[in-house]
């Protein structure tokens, strides 16, 4: 399961994402809308996991068979926003309408000069936060962000942007989650998204959509030892050129007893999953984990 | 098996009671063997628990800028060396 997820961004990289970014850069939005189409259609043909990761998510979140047409359109979303990343990271904010709730959340916790942990996920955008939270608003994000591997989505468009690529803390080495503690403590707040366990992590068992899974431990044991707030945020993409920020809290303090801190954490992940699948129901194309997250493929 | 020097036992103490390595007896612990990954097998959610353990004991901090951070937690020799030099109580 492990480098399971890699496998997506890894076979978009050369061809959608070189291609989508040239687009979005030079030849804009439109036009690129509407390529965006044969691209679509390129990807669903070309690869079979995500096409089942993709069915198995959505005949859990529609109740119902999917079929082609909902798979591209699942594919499709994720591929607009690809788009969207570009222009969100170049600072081109006009075109889009975004709508935020729970915003006076986030300008307080801003205002209050008191770090906290922002936690994401993969459903929709997460550029839209930092558009809105970094670029326009200026407050100081930081993102803890997966990047050694260089063909990531992420890492290639953020080259677009070299100020907000300073922003990012790198997972790797034995010092990164005292780098968010000091950031923290600076009054940072860090963005994590907590919805993908990569290799050996520690996990967490939850239910999410009726069904066990794991979740990643570290963002919410990270913000427990810390001794900070945790915001979560959900960037939504709704078709065309609207997105929807959400957020809210998920606790003032998370605190553990040693001996009882996994079954103590496991309900502080447990309702993070719980307001994940919340939003995915209400945006179930956004989902953007294109793999068998439910480890059913034996 | 090469024996720890006192304060090496000390800090295996801090590091086997931080973590709960309910496992491991602090003496066992091979000074030279790698802390993170390969060895103990720690990771850094341990690395922060230790950290700021280690600051509440020993008065100072380990900071994130630090160059030799994979050097000082490359093993419980290193880390207590770096304490040792460090250490305001």
């Amino acid at each position: 399961m492990s480098q399971q997820w890699a496998r997506l961004p890894e076979r978009g990289t050369p061809l959608m994402l070189r291609l989508i970014r040239w687009i979005a850069l030079h030849i804009g939005r439109p036009v690129g809308r509407a390529l965006l189409y044969p691209i679509t259609l390129y990807f669903l043909l070309t690869a079979p996991a995500a096409r089942r990761g993709s069915q198995r998510f959505l005949r859990r979140a529609l109740g119902r068979e999917p079929g082609w047409w909902g798979v591209f359109r699942h594919i499709h979303c994720f591929a607009a926003t690809i788009l969207d990343r570009v222009y969100f990271l170049t600072g081109r904010l006009q075109p889009f309408d975004i709508e935020i709730f729970g915003d006076s959340l986030i300008v307080e916790q801003a205002a209050s000069g008191q770090g906290c942990v922002l936690l994401g996920s993969h459903l929709g955008s997460f550029e839209a936060l930092r558009a809105i939270g970094v670029t326009l608003r200026h407050f100081p994000i930081k993102i803890l962000m997966n990047t050694g591997h260089n063909q990531d989505i992420t890492g290639f468009l953020n080259a677009l942007n070299p100020a907000l690529a300073q922003a990012i803390i790198p997972i790797g080495g034995p010092d990164t989650l005292l780098r968010v503690q000091e950031s923290v403590a600076q009054g940072s707040m860090v963005g994590v998204l907590g919805d993908r366990v990569i290799a050996d992590e520690r996990t967490v068992r939850v239910r999410f959509f009726d069904r066990e899974t794991v979740f990643p431990a570290g963002p919410l044991l990270l913000a427990a030892l810390v001794g900070c707030p945790v915001i979560l945020f959900f960037g939504l993409y709704r078709g065309g050129h609207r997105y929807e920020i959400h957020f809210e809290r998920l606790a003032e303090r998370i605190a553990l007893d040693r001996p009882r801190r996994q079954e103590q954490l496991a309900v502080w992940v447990q309702r993070y999953a719980d307001r994940l699948e919340h939003y995915a129901r209400l945006a179930p194309y956004n989902w953007f984990n294109f793999y068998d997250y439910w480890e059913e493929e034996a | 098996m090469e024996a720890l020097s006192p304060f090496e036992l000390e800090v295996a103490r801090l590091l086997v009671e931080t973590l709960h390595l309910e496992d491991i007896q602090p003496e066992d612990i091979t000074p030279e063997e790698p802390l993170f990954g390969e060895g103990l097998g720690l990771d850094s959610i341990d690395a922060l628990e230790l950290a700021l353990a280690i600051s509440k004991t020993y008065g100072f901090q380990l900071r994130s800028e630090d160059k030799d951070n994979r050097r000082i937690f490359a093993s419980l020799r290193a880390l207590s060396q770096h304490i040792a030099q460090q250490r305001t109580r």
